[in-house]
């Protein structure tokens, strides 16, 4: 019983001495170390560098560029000021509003499952006529030619998403009017593909643990498909699985060696948990009624990149139905890339990782020497 | 006002960092202690993948311990000789904690032991603290007598070989419990984002039996020296020190330093301990629940490292 008083209060006493020489240290005492000026002189730049990062926007520069290569002679700056001004007239003013049922915004499989023997049918015939009449004139085809709003996305310090119209044209279009609503559009934005594992947790003794995980090949880093009305409507599922169309359709293939291990509705599962968590991010997004045809054969889709969008190259991939046919099929690119400061200190961080890390252990020393030495200055 | 973090991928709200820079500094400076400990569990939870809040945070605490540690040096505080000898088994302990960090992310593992180490660690350390202030406030209501420091007893440590003579500490003891010591709070700084001074300040009192002048100096002294270590080992191994987010958590952490250390001053060291050890179990308790509360999503995805 006296060992654990007398241990107390050996632990009290050399904690309250401890604690009495912490509070002792006074920033004056690195006054001889460093001369306020000095300080201040160093406060003052990492605040300026600080300043230039923030107000560092040397990406509008590359975008207004991209923009003026399109240039008049395209359709690129007309689709980008209409996105800009005429967009509210737009919207008000509905393309094809039979196309628009807003509630099927879920893939429904069993539905797709259903439609398509019938679809197929359908199909079939429509080939038949269709060959006939292409016969009779050749220019009846149709095809879409397709272009993005900007040749390449800056992510600078003040990125925070960026808004791009994917535009587009369908040749000889049969459309009377873009109300006829003779074409579907589907536009999808996929990013790079890259290996991604999904784990699970369970409860192990009481503690949530990842326990099972399945590694996935070619998961789009991002993903957001945009059509004329919900995909479900526009043709069947085989197509969709054939082109990636959708987020049920997305080839997204787990790797041999852990696909053997689970059974086929837990690799579902796993399946699912991209795509959830991918949306639940924010990366993955599907506007069903997102393209609106705007005359008998252009058709846009405003597409916000979200803040967090990984940074690399991505692809538009536009497909044109008719009557559940897919006729037509075209891409375009725009390159997400880091620029000014923001690019700098990348490649810094990984192409000269040591002499990064002793900047950065620069940087912190200076810091607190500047500003211990400042307030010191301040207290007298 | 956003800026985009040019490592952890994201942007985030300057604002909204900068005062948590501040907080932490606040109770940092009030409490004498790194606020590593407080700061990384902060970075995680708002939303700074943990890989990247661990290794800014190592550059952070060099920021926040640079000037305590010059200070201490000036006044003769620091036994340079024990120092060295801890930063020896820092360096190594923070070697294998930067490559555990490495595996771990890759097993898909480390928040977990992660986790794990907050809840061990600040549990014992805040339980032990919550009890010592707890009695020693109780014994000063009863006006109990401040007995005087009895003289160390030799234990278990005075009897290993490979003696070394620290004059400063006036000490002559073995040099391997020392790069132990060294190698313990290495490991721990690397793997938790934490400077380790709520490990090796009662280490070195009670284990080693360091004088407490010496000891605050030279603890700095191995925590400026193993996080600026730290700092580079992540950048190198794992890539993950955000140079944009360290500054913004620098500059809000020295100023609220400032205002802490005025703080702390009025307050009875006691009821210091007593505080800061609320606020160790607090922050071991939100960890703990993470880990034993179902979450509402039982997966989680990440990009696979080093698989290419």
């Amino acid at each position: 019983m006296a060992a654990r008083d007398e241990f107390r209060q050996k632990f009290r006493q050399r904690f309250e001495d401890a604690n009495r020489s912490i509070r002792k240290i006074k920033p004056r005492d690195l006054r001889s170390a460093m001369t306020g000026r000095n300080a201040v002189f160093a406060l003052g730049a990492a605040m300026v560098v600080l300043l230039i990062w923030i107000f560092n926007t040397g990406g509008e520069d590359a975008d207004t560029a991209a923009l003026r290569e399109t240039g008049a002679s395209s359709p690129a700056a007309i689709m980008e000021e209409m996105s800009k001004t005429a967009m509210p007239a737009q919207q008000a003013d509905p393309a094809a509003p039979a196309k628009k049922t807003e509630q099927a915004n879920v893939e429904q499989s069993a539905l797709e499952a259903s439609v398509e023997k019938a679809e197929q049918e359908k199909a079939e015939r429509r080939r038949a006529a269709m060959a006939d009449r292409t016969v009779q004139n050749p220019n009846f085809i149709e095809s879409v030619e397709v272009d993005i709003s900007t040749r390449s996305v800056a992510i600078t310090s003040g990125f925070s998403g960026q808004r791009i119209v994917v535009f587009g044209a369908v040749h000889n279009s049969q459309q009377a009017s873009p109300q006829q609503g003779l074409y579907d559009v589907v536009v999808v934005l996929e990013g790079a593909k890259s290996k991604l594992v999904s784990r699970r947790k369970s409860n192990v003794a009481g503690l949530w643990i990842n326990t099972q995980s399945v590694e996935f090949e070619s998961v789009p880093s991002y993903y957001t498909i945009s059509s004329t009305r919900p995909i479900v409507e526009i043709s069947t599922p085989r197509v969709f699985d054939e082109h990636g169309i959708g987020f049920h359709h997305i080839r997204i293939e787990p790797q041999a060696a852990g696909a053997n291990k689970l059974n086929p509705a837990e690799l579902k599962s796993f399946r699912e948990s991209i795509i959830r968590l991918k949306a639940s991010e924010g990366l993955y997004q599907r506007r069903p009624t997102g393209v609106e045809f705007i005359g008998r054969s252009l058709f846009r889709t405003a597409i916000d990149l979200p803040a967090n969008v990984p940074i690399g190259p991505v692809v538009a991939r536009t497909y044109l139905f008719r009557d559940a046919e897919l006729i037509a099929e075209n891409t375009a690119a725009v390159q997400l890339q880091r620029q000014g400061l923001e690019a700098l200190m990348y490649s810094f961080a990984f192409d000269y990782p040591l002499f990064y890390g002793m900047f950065a252990v620069a940087i912190a020393v200076g810091a607190g020497l500047a500003a211990s030495a400042v307030f010191s200055r301040g207290a007298h | 006002m956003n800026l985009y973090l040019p490592i952890a991928e994201m942007p985030v709200n300057v604002l909204i960092f900068l005062g948590m820079g501040g907080a932490v500094g606040f109770l940092s400076g009030m409490f004498g202690v790194g606020g590593g400990f407080l700061m990384t569990p902060l970075l995680i939870f708002s939303g700074i993948p943990p890989a990247v809040a661990i290794g800014t945070e190592a550059a952070q605490i060099v920021a926040s311990s640079v000037s305590g540690a010059v200070a201490q040096y000036q006044r003769r505080n620091v036994d340079i000789k024990m120092g060295i000898v801890l930063l020896t088994g820092g360096i190594m302990g923070s070697i294998l904690g930067v490559q555990i960090v490495k595996e771990l992310r890759q097993l898909g593992q480390f928040e977990l032991f992660v986790s794990l180490a907050y809840v061990i660690f600040l549990g014992i350390i805040g339980s032990l603290m919550m009890i010592e202030s707890l009695n020693t406030m109780r014994k000063a209501r009863s006006g109990a007598a401040v007995s005087a420091r009895r003289p160390g007893q030799h234990s278990w440590i005075h009897g290993l070989p490979l003696k070394m003579r620290f004059h400063r500490s006036k000490l002559y003891i073995s040099a391997i419990p020392v790069i132990v010591l060294g190698a313990i709070v290495g490991f721990l700084g690397a793997i938790m984002g934490v400077g380790g001074g709520f490990i090796i300040v009662p280490a070195m009192i009670y284990l080693l039996r360091v004088p407490t002048n010496v000891v605050v100096g030279t603890s700095l002294f191995q925590i400026l020296f193993v996080t600026a270590a730290t700092t580079i080992l992540h950048s190198v191994q794992n890539h993950t020190v955000d140079i944009v987010l360290a500054m913004i958590l620098m500059i809000g952490g020295v100023i609220g330093a400032q205002f802490g250390a005025v703080a702390g001053e009025k307050l009875k060291g006691e009821q210091l301990r007593f505080l800061l050890a609320g606020l160790v179990l607090l922050v071991c308790l939100r960890v703990a629940w993470n880990l034993v509360v179902m979450p509402s999503e039982l997966y989680s995805i990440s990009s696979v490292i080093g698989g290419h």
